[in-house]
């Protein structure tokens, strides 16, 4: 083999190794999914508050529809993992990163309001600081930095749904859940299509 | 003369000559399965379309290769089908591993050679 040839043939793994990791590994669904189910269940909440339904009855919309979200996104998780063309070690971070996040949302959601650590209200700002952090890390290992500045959106969310204090809080932070989390995972899910269609062209 | 001009260049040529060019592994060495070994090791399972938009090979020969890093154990293969279509998933080995980054050793080597 020649010097040559051995210099172009390492140049040429390494931009095979460079590309191939940085394939698209998220899909846009979950965001899309987690973001319509939150946002009509805060505005839902908001309404509820309003016309002074009780809080029991609230706490309990809250409970179920977070409870089948999670059998409901577990089952989308497994037909996705089925069905996507290559598995990354980025992938399986973002997967453990999303589930972390996950259960801490949980926590503050859950647990932090039924101990009475805090007022329920202050979930959501508490929530959304922790969504900055899932955003600025999933951009972080996805190399999008258009999430990471999602994530700076969070966390001045959150620090001026911490100055409020009224039951608006609720109809804001339905409005942040659009913004930054239903709209970015269209966007990601419209660049997996393309990217998808690109790789079905591509086989035919 | 390389050596004559540059004084370190004496050493490095008679490093060069004395490669041993058995080294290299010949199941690694070829254009399309140093792609596959290149992909596989960045990924933790790629699918046979995926392998093959990637190492822009035909159905074929693509499988031909495969074949072969299968035979060294370099990869495991595991078939399923989805959606009624039958889908191969392609993963590397710890044998595949180390044989690939002894391989990415021996091309330094002799590219280091070469400075």
């Amino acid at each position: 083999m020649e010097i040559n040839q051995a210099a172009t043939e390492l140049s040429v793994i390494k931009k095979i190794m460079e590309d191939s990791r940085r394939i698209n590994i998220d899909n846009g669904i979950h965001y899309i999914f987690w973001g319509v189910l939150v946002s009509v269940t805060l505005l839902a909440n908001y309404f509820m508050v309003l016309y002074k339904v009780s809080l029991n009855y609230i706490g309990l919309m809250w409970m179920i529809i977070m409870i089948a979200g999670a059998v409901a996104g577990s089952f989308i998780n497994k037909y996705q993992e089925r069905t996507f063309r290559v598995k990354t070690y980025a992938g399986r971070l973002l997967g453990s990163l999303w589930f972390a996040s996950g259960v801490s949302m949980f926590t503050y959601g859950f647990i932090g309001i039924i101990t009475g650590a805090y007022n329920a209200i202050y979930c959501c700002p508490i929530i959304a600081v922790s969504l900055g952090i899932s955003y600025y890390t999933s951009g972080a290992i996805q190399q999008i930095r258009w999430l990471q500045y999602v994530a700076a959106g969070w966390w001045l969310g959150g620090w001026a749904l911490f100055y409020m204090k009224s039951v608006h809080i609720l109809l804001v932070f339905a409005i942040m859940m659009i913004c930054f989390q239903l709209i970015p995972g269209i966007v990601l899910f419209n660049k997996s299509k393309r990217e998808e269609s690109a790789l079905q062209n591509y086989e035919l | 003369m390389y050596f004559l001009i540059n004084p370190k260049g004496k050493n490095q040529l008679y490093r060069i000559m004395n490669f041993d060019y058995q080294q290299i592994d010949d199941v690694i060495h070829s254009r399309i399965r140093t792609s596959i070994m290149a992909v596989l090791v960045s990924v933790d399972e790629a699918e046979f379309n995926f392998l093959k938009e990637k190492v822009n090979a035909t159905d074929g020969n693509l499988s031909v290769h495969l074949k072969k890093l299968e035979e060294a154990s370099y990869i495991s293969v595991k078939k399923a089908f989805i959606n009624r279509k039958p889908v191969s998933k392609y993963k590397i080995t710890n044998k595949g591993y180390k044989a690939f980054e002894n391989y990415i050793k021996n091309l330094e080597k002799i590219v280091k050679g070469n400075l």
